[in-house]
C-alpha cells in the first residue's frame, strides 16, 4: 500500500519503490508527454523542427552507450563513434549489396556493434583507467580511419560515401521518405532505449554494473563477475551504438566515413557529462543542450554573416571552440551536469515553502 | 637492406621530435598526475605560431625562441586558469577538461588560421640530402634530429642539476614530502605545463617543417599517446624511448605494410602497437606497476 502524507509519498513494498511510475501525478505527466511526442509533436511542427528533433534523438541514441559504459558502469571510452560506425556500415552494406529487408539489417547491426565493441572491451579485464581509454581510442582509430576507410567504403565500388536515396529503407509497407516518418522512427527508438536503459539499470546487472563503478576490487570481492558484467556492458553499449548507426543511415540517406569521426565520440562524452552522469535524464538533457545550443549558435552567426562575411565560413571552428569552452566551463562550475540542477529545482519545486537549508 | 636502414634512420629522426613531446607530456603526468589529452593541440599551436613569427620576416631560430616564449606564457596560462581548479578532481573530469581544451584550442587556431596548409617559404632547410654511406636523409629530418636532441638534452640536464628541476623530481616522486621540504606545488604544476607547452611547440615547429602545416600536426602530436603507454607514463627515458620507438615502427609500416593493403597503415600503426603493448604489458617497459587495495 503506498501512503500519501503532507510530508511526502511513503511505500511499504520494494515492488512499490522500484516502480517505473509511482505515483499518479508522474503516471499522467509521463502520458501527456508520450502523447505530446507521437502524436502533437509531429502533427505541428513544421519539418525544420521534425528534422532538428531527430538530430537530438540521434544524438541520444548515440549517448545512450557512452552513457551506459561511463555513467553506470565506470568504463570511460572515447571510441564509441567506430561502434556507431560498425552498426551504420552494417545497414548500408546489407541493404545496398545483398538487398536485405531494413529491419532484418537493423538486427543485424545491434549485433555486429555489440560484438565488435565486446572485441574492444577485452582489453577491460586487464586494464582500466587511463589505459583502457587509450584502447578505446585505438578502436576508433583502427575501426574508422582504416577498416571502414580503407576497406569496408571500397564495397561496391561506389565510390567514398554510400548514398540511399529517400525510399529506398522501408519497414515492411512503412517506406521512410519524409522527415516525419524519420521522426516516428526516432521517437520509437528513444523511448524503447530509454525505457531498456532504465530497466537494465534498476535490476541485477545495472546494479552489478554501478558496483564495478563505485569500486572494482570490493564489487569482486561480493562475488560479481567483474569481466563478464564489463564485457556485458560493452557490449549493450554497442547494441545501443548500433542502433544509432542503422537511425542514422535512414535518417540522412547517405553513410561516410567522416560521419564517426574521433571528435564525434568526443563530443558524445561531452554531452553525457554535461548532461549528468549516471542518469538517463543526463543522456537527454545533455543531447537537447548541446544540439539546441549550437543551432542556436549557428542561427546567431548567420544572422551576423552579413555584417562580418568571414564568420559565415568559419562555423565550424566556432562551434568546435563553443563545444570546448562549454565542457571546460560546465566541468569547472556545474560538475554534476544538468541533471543535478534539474533534480535540485524538482526538489526546491517540492519542498516549497519549507526548503531544507 | 639499403631501404631498411633508410626508413628506420628517418624513423629515428622523427622520433626524436615524438620524444620531445612526449617528454612534455609525462612531466604533466609525473608532476601533476594529469592525464592530456590535448597534446595534439599544443604543438597544433607551437607549429602555427612559429610559421608566423617566420613570416614576419624572424629568422628561424629567434622563431624558435618565440615559440617557446609564447608557449611557456600559454602554459602557465593553462595551468592557472583551469586545471589549477581540478586539484583532486575524478580522473574523467580532468581528462575530459583537457579534452574540451583540446577542442578549445583547434577551433581558436582554426579561425585564426583556417585549414589549408601552409609551409614554411622560403625553406628553413635547404633541400639537398645529405648522403650517410648508403642512405640518403633530408637535410630537414637531420637538423630536426639535432634539435630535438639538443632540446631534449637541456631538459634532461634541466631535471637533473638545476634547482627547479630538483624541486619537480622531488615532487613527482612524494607530493607530500616535497610541499613538508618547502617545494610550492603551484609553482611546479605551472612549470610542468609551461615545459609540456614549449616541448610540443618546439616538437610542432620542427614537424610542420618536415610536412608543411594543417590540422594534421596536431594528429602527430596524438601520437605521443602510443609513445608514452609503450615507454610507460612515468618515465622520462621511457618517453624519449617509447616515441623513438614509435616513429620507427611507423615509418617501418608505412614502408612494408602500405603495399599490403588499400593504404592508411602508417597512420593507424602506433594505435595497433598500442592496443598490443596494453594487452601484453599494460605498464609499458619503465612505468611503475600500480597496486591496488580496497
Amino acid at each position: 500500500m503506498r501512503m500519501r502524507l503532507p510530508s511526502g509519498v511513503f511505500y511499504t513494498t520494494y515492488r512499490q519503490d522500484q516502480a517505473l511510475w509511482p505515483t499518479t501525478f508522474v503516471k499522467l505527466r509521463m502520458w501527456g508527454l508520450l502523447v505530446f511526442l507521437f502524436v502533437i509533436f509531429p502533427q505541428i511542427a513544421s519539418s525544420y523542427w521534425l528534422s532538428l528533433a531527430s538530430l537530438v534523438g540521434y544524438t541520444i541514441l548515440s549517448a545512450m552507450g557512452v552513457q551506459l559504459l561511463i555513467g553506470y558502469t565506470g568504463q570511460v571510452t572515447l571510441g564509441h563513434a567506430a561502434f556507431i560506425a560498425a552498426g551504420a556500415y552494417t545497414v548500408a552494406v546489407l541493404v545496398l549489396q545483398y538487398h536485405v529487408p531494413y529491419p532484418l539489417a537493423f538486427l543485424a547491426a545491434l549485433v555486429v556493434a555489440g560484438l565488435w565493441s565486446v572485441l574492444f572491451g577485452l582489453p577491460s579485464a586487464r586494464v582500466k583507467g587511463f589505459y583502457l581509454i587509450m584502447t578505446t581510442m585505438a578502436a576508433q582509430f583502427i575501426t574508422v580511419d582504416f577498416i571502414i576507410t580503407q576497406y569496408v567504403s571500397r564495397i561496391g565500388e561506389r565510390g567514398h560515401s554510400f548514398s540511399l536515396p529517400p525510399g529506398t529503407l522501408s519497414i515492411g509497407p512503412w517506406v521512410l521518405r519524409s522527415d516525419r516518418d524519420i521522426y516516428y522512427l526516432m521517437i520509437t527508438l528513444v523511448t524503447l532505449s530509454v525505457l531498456a536503459m532504465t530497466n537494465l539499470a534498476r535490476t541485477r546487472i545495472g546494479r552489478a554494473w554501478m558496483a564495478i563503478r563505485d569500486h572494482d576490487i570490493a564489487a569482486e570481492a561480493l562475488g560479481i563477475n567483474i569481466v563478464a558484467y564489463k564485457l556485458l556492458a560493452f557490449f549493450m553499449a554497442g547494441v545501443f551504438g548500433g542502433m544509432a548507426g542503422a537511425f542514422w543511415v535512414a535518417s540522412l540517406f547517405a553513410v561516410s566515413p567522416e560521419h564517426f569521426a574521433w571528435s564525434w565520440s568526443l563530443w558524445l562524452v561531452g554531452v553525457v557529462l554535461i548532461g549528468g552522469l549516471g542518469s538517463n535524464y543526463g543522456t537527454i538533457f545533455g543531447s537537447l543542450f548541446m544540439t539546441l545550443v549550437m543551432e542556436a549558435l549557428r542561427n546567431g552567426v548567420a544572422m551576423l554573416a552579413p555584417i562580418v562575411p568571414a564568420l559565415e565560413a568559419s562555423f565550424l571552428f566556432v562551434k568546435e571552440a563553443a563545444f570546448g569552452l562549454a565542457i571546460v566551463l560546465f566541468l569547472l562550475y556545474e560538475p554534476n551536469g544538468l541533471a543535478y540542477r534539474w533534480w535540485q529545482i524538482k526538489n526546491y519545486i517540492h519542498l516549497w515553502p519549507f526548503s531544507y537549508e | 637492406m639499403e631501404v631498411f636502414l633508410q626508413l628506420v634512420l628517418t624513423g629515428v629522426m622523427v622520433g626524436s621530435i615524438y620524444a620531445l613531446v612526449a617528454l612534455g607530456w609525462v612531466l604533466i603526468y609525473k608532476c601533476s598526475g594529469v592525464l592530456n589529452m590535448a597534446m595534439g593541440e599544443l604543438t597544433l599551436i607551437g607549429a602555427y605560431v612559429s610559421l608566423a613569427f617566420y613570416e614576419w620576416g624572424f629568422p628561424f631560430p629567434l622563431a624558435l625562441l618565440a615559440t617557446l616564449l609564447i608557449g611557456a606564457i600559454l602554459g602557465i596560462l593553462t595551468e592557472r586558469l583551469v586545471l589549477r581548479r581540478l586539484i583532486g578532481e575524478p580522473v574523467l573530469t580532468v581528462i575530459m577538461v583537457t579534452v574540451g581544451l583540446s577542442f578549445f584550442f583547434r577551433g581558436i587556431i582554426e579561425l585564426l588560421w583556417g585549414t589549408d596548409l601552409r609551409v614554411f617559404h622560403p625553406p628553413v632547410f635547404p633541400f639537398e640530402p645529405i648522403r650517410l654511406g648508403p642512405v640518403v636523409i633530408g637535410q630537414v629530418y637531420l637538423w630536426s634530429f639535432i634539435a630535438a636532441m639538443a632540446l631534449l638534452g637541456a631538459l634532461v640536464a634541466f631535471f637533473r642539476y638545476t634547482r627547479w628541476g630538483l624541486a619537480m623530481q622531488a615532487m613527482a616522486d612524494d607530493e607530500m614530502a616535497a610541499i613538508a621540504l618547502g617545494i610550492s606545488p603551484k609553482f611546479v604544476y605551472a612549470a610542468a605545463w609551461a615545459i609540456a607547452f614549449m616541448a610540443a611547440g618546439v616538437g610542432g615547429s620542427l614537424l610542420g617543417n618536415i610536412n608543411g602545416v594543417n590540422i594534421a600536426v596536431g594528429y602527430l602530436g596524438l601520437l605521443v599517446l602510443p609513445a608514452v603507454v609503450l615507454g610507460g607514463l612515468n618515465s622520462i627515458p621511457g618517453a624519449i624511448l617509447g616515441g623513438i620507438t614509435i616513429g620507427v615502427l611507423q615509418n617501418l609500416a608505412g614502408g612494408y605494410l602500405d603495399r599490403l593493403t588499400p593504404g592508411g597503415v602508417k597512420e593507424i600503426f602506433p594505435f595497433v602497437v598500442m592496443t598490443l603493448v596494453l594487452l601484453v604489458k599494460p605498464y609499458g617497459l619503465f612505468g611503475w606497476v600500480r597496486i591496488e587495495r580496497v
